[in-house]
C-alpha cells in the first residue's frame, strides 16, 4: 500500500467524522485544488503563454472551490472571493518587482546536481514562474484571513446594524489581527518544517552566516515566506474596507 | 500635515519611543548591509557597466527553444588587496535563467579574481554568486512595516514570536550536530513543545484558555505524527521518494519525521487556540451555558476552519515544487514518475499536516471543556 493513498483515506475519514457533509466537501476541495494546480502546471509548461497570467486564472478557480464550493454562494462568500482576488493582484505587483530584482528564480548550486541531467534551457521564464509560485503558497492563507474576516464581520453587522463604516472597518481590522498571527506562525512553521534538512546541511557543511543568506536557495525561501506574510498583513484592511463597504451598502440601500 | 501632528499628540511616549527605535533599526541595518564588503572574506565587485556581446538562438534535444546571451561585464571590486580596481568579467544567460542571470548595473557579485599575468593590468575573474543579503533584509522589513502598520500589538507580538522561535530552532539543531546520538525526533519534539508554550503564551497571555490550547496542540500533534510513524512503518515507507530530499547529510526518515512534526505545529496551534478562544468566550458571554450546547457549537466552529486551514498547508507545501515539475516535463520525463518523484514527501506532509489538525478538533473541545468545567466548579 502506497504512504499517500493510507494517508488521504485516513485523513476523509476524519474529515468526515468530526465534519459531516462538510467535512466531505473540504476534502473534495483539496482534491479539485489538487486538479486545478495539475491543470496549471501543464499550462505553464507552454512557453507562449505568460505564467502570471495562468496563475490569476487559477487563482479565481481555487478561490471558487474553496470559497463557494465547501460554503455556499452567499454575501459572505462573495465578500471573501472579492477580497482574495483583489489582495492577490495587489501581491502580484509587489511580487513581480521583487523577483526581477532579487535573482532568486530557478534552482541553487546545491540543487543543480541532481538536475544534472536535463536541460535547463527550455524557454519558460523562471522568474514570473517564481512570481507564481509564491502566489500560489500564499493563497491559502489569504482565503482563511478573507473568509474568516467575512464571517466575523457579518455577525458584528447583524448585532448592531447601525455601526458605521468606520466603526465596521475598525472592528474588522481588530478581528483579523488575531487571525494574523495564527496565519503568519502556520506559514513560517511549514517553512521551517520543510527546509530542516537544508539548515542541518548549512550547519554540517559549516556555511558562515553571509554564506547562507547570500545562497541562492536560502534566501529565495526567505524571500517567498516574508512575501506570503506580507500578503496575509495586506489582506487584512482590504478585506475589512470591502466587507465594510459592502454591508454598509446593502443597508442603505434597505432602507431606500 | 494636521493628521499628522494629531495623531502624533495622540501618540504616547512610550509608542514614540517604540518608532524611533524601529526606525533607528532599518536606517542602520540597511545602511550596514549595503556597506558591509569589508566583513565578507571573498571579494565583492560592484557592476558599474554591462554590454551584451553575443546573442544566440539554443534548441535543445527535447526542442525546447531558448536564448542565450553573453555579457560583459566591468565591475569595481569593494573589498580585498584590489579595492577601488576595475575587474572584467565574462557572463552567459538565457532568457529563461534557471540557473543563470542577467546583471545589471549596481549589482554586488562575488567574484574569484584570477591571478594577473605579467605585463597585463586589467584584471580578470569570474563570478561566483550573487549578493542578495540587501534584498533579504529589504524584504524582511518591509514584511516587519506591514506585519506593524496592520496588525497593531498582535503584529508586534507575532513578529517576536517568530524570532525567538527561529532562534531556538537554530539552537536545538546546534544541540543535534554536537550531540548526534541524540534523535533529531526527539530534539524537535521537546522544541516544539517549548515553540508551542512560547507562540500561544506570547499571543494570548498564560491563562485557561492558553493551557487548553497548549494541552490540545501537543496532543494532537503527537498523535497524527504517532499515526504518520505507524502508516509508513506498515507500508514500509512505499510512495514516498525520499530522493527529493536533495541535502542529505543526515538520516534522511529521522529527518522527515522531525520535519513532519515541526511543519505541522502551526496550523494546529491555530486550530487549537480558535478552539480555545471562542468556546471560553461563549462561557464568558454565558456562565450557564450547557456542555451539550458548547459542543455543538465547537464542532461548528470546527467545521468552519478545518476546509481552510487544510488548504493553507496544502498549498503551502505543493507550490514550492511547481519549477522543478516544469523543468522534469520539459525534459520528457513521464508525468506519473515526474510527480511521485517530486510531489511525494510534500503530499505526506500536507496530509499529515491536515489530519493534524482534523483530530485537534475534538481534542481542542474536550481539553477546552474541562478547564471551563475546572473553572466553573471553582466558582
Amino acid at each position: 500500500m502506497n504512504v499517500i493513498v493510507v494517508l488521504a483515506v485516513i485523513l476523509f475519514l476524519l474529515m468526515l467524522i468530526v465534519g459531516g457533509k462538510k467535512g466531505v466537501r473540504s476534502f473534495i476541495s483539496l482534491f479539485l485544488n489538487f486538479g486545478v494546480i495539475m491543470f496549471t502546471i501543464f499550462l505553464m509548461t507552454n512557453p507562449q503563454w505568460n505564467p502570471i497570467i495562468i496563475t490569476i486564472i487559477a487563482c479565481v478557480f481555487i478561490s471558487c472551490i474553496s470559497l463557494f464550493f465547501i460554503n455556499e454562494v452567499n454575501s459572505k462568500t462573495i465578500a471573501a472571493f472579492i477580497s482574495t482576488m483583489v489582495t492577490i493582484v495587489l501581491l502580484l505587483f509587489f511580487i513581480v518587482i521583487v523577483t526581477k530584482y532579487a535573482m532568486i528564480q530557478g534552482f541553487g548550486e546545491e540543487e543543480i546536481n541532481e538536475l544534472g541531467v536535463f536541460s535547463l534551457f527550455i524557454g519558460i521564464d523562471f522568474t514570473k514562474l517564481l512570481a507564481s509560485v509564491i502566489i500560489m503558497s500564499t493563497i491559502g492563507a489569504i482565503m482563511d484571513v478573507a473568509i474568516s474576516m467575512a464571517a466575523s464581520m457579518h455577525e458584528i453587522f447583524n448585532n448592531n446594524p447601525s455601526i458605521s463604516r468606520k466603526d465596521l472597518f475598525a472592528s474588522g481590522l481588530s478581528v483579523g489581527r488575531d487571525i494574523l498571527g495564527a496565519d503568519t506562525n502556520t506559514l513560517f512553521f511549514v517553512f521551517f518544517g520543510g527546509y530542516l534538512a537544508l539548515l542541518l546541511w548549512f550547519k554540517d557543511l559549516h556555511y558562515s552566516v553571509g554564506g547562507i543568506i547570500n545562497s541562492k536557495i536560502f534566501s529565495a525561501e526567505m524571500i517567498s515566506i516574508l512575501c506570503a506574510g506580507i500578503g496575509v498583513a495586506l489582506s487584512l484592511p482590504i478585506a475589512s474596507g470591502i466587507n465594510a463597504y459592502l454591508l454598509i451598502r446593502k443597508s442603505e440601500k434597505g432602507q431606500l | 500635515m494636521n493628521v499628522i501632528t494629531n495623531g502624533l499628540k495622540k501618540m504616547t511616549r512610550k509608542q514614540i519611543l517604540i518608532f524611533t527605535m524601529i526606525g533607528l533599526c532599518f536606517a542602520v541595518s540597511m545602511l550596514f548591509v549595503n556597506n558591509n564588503y569589508s566583513f565578507y572574506e571573498q571579494s565583492i565587485a560592484k557592476v558599474i557597466e554591462t554590454e551584451v556581446i553575443e546573442t544566440s538562438g539554443f534548441t535543445d534535444m527535447n526542442n525546447n527553444s531558448d536564448r542565450l546571451f553573453e555579457q560583459h561585464i566591468i565591475a569595481e571590486l569593494k573589498n580585498g588587496d584590489y579595492k577601488g580596481q576595475r575587474i572584467h568579467l565574462t557572463n552567459e544567460y538565457s532568457s529563461s535563467g534557471a540557473y543563470d542571470h542577467q546583471y545589471r548595473v549596481g549589482n554586488g557579485l562575488f567574484v574569484s579574481i584570477n591571478p594577473s599575468q605579467e605585463g597585463d593590468s586589467t584584471l580578470t575573474g569570474s563570478i561566483m554568486n550573487v549578493k542578495r543579503d540587501q534584498y533579504v533584509l529589504l524584504i524582511a522589513w518591509i514584511f516587519i512595516f506591514t506585519l506593524l502598520i496592520t496588525g497593531k500589538k498582535q503584529g508586534f507580538l507575532s513578529i517576536i514570536s517568530l524570532a525567538v522561535n527561529a532562534t531556538l530552532l537554530s539552537f536545538a539543531l546546534d544541540v543535534y550536530i554536537t550531540n548526534p546520538s541524540i534523535s533529531l525526533v526527539l530534539i524537535c519534539g521537546i522544541s516544539g513543545i517549548v515553540f508551542t508554550i512560547i507562540s500561544l503564551a506570547i499571543v494570548s497571555g498564560l491563562n485557561e484558555k492558553t493551557y487548553a490550547a497548549i494541552l490540545a496542540t501537543l496532543l494532537g500533534t503527537f498523535i497524527s505524527l504517532g499515526l504518520a510513524y505507524l502508516v509508513i512503518w506498515a507500508t514500509s515507507g512505499n510512495g514516498l521518494r525520499y530522493e527529493e530530499m536533495q541535502f542529505l547529510t543526515r538520516p534522511y526518515q529521522m529527518v522527515f519525521m522531525a520535519g513532519l512534526l515541526i511543519g505541522s505545529l502551526g496550523a494546529v496551534m491555530d486550530v487549537a487556540i480558535t478552539m480555545s478562544s471562542s468556546l471560553f468566550a461563549l462561557y464568558e458571554q454565558n456562565n450557564d451555558i450547557s456542555v451539550k450546547a458548547l459542543k455543538a457549537s465547537g464542532i461548528d466552529i470546527g467545521k468552519d476552519i478545518m476546509g481552510t486551514i487544510t488548504s493553507i498547508l496544502f498549498f503551502a507545501y505543493i507550490s514550492g515544487s511547481i519549477p522543478v515539475i516544469i523543468l522534469y516535463l520539459k525534459n520528457a520525463s513521464l508525468l506519473g514518475f515526474t510527480l511521485s518523484m517530486n510531489l511525494s514527501l510534500e503530499l505526506a506532509r500536507a496530509l499529515v499536516g491536515g489530519i493534524g489538525i482534523v483530530l485537534t478538533i475534538p481534542i481542542g473541545l474536550y481539553t477546552t471543556l474541562y478547564f471551563v468545567n475546572r473553572k466553573r466548579a471553582r466558582s
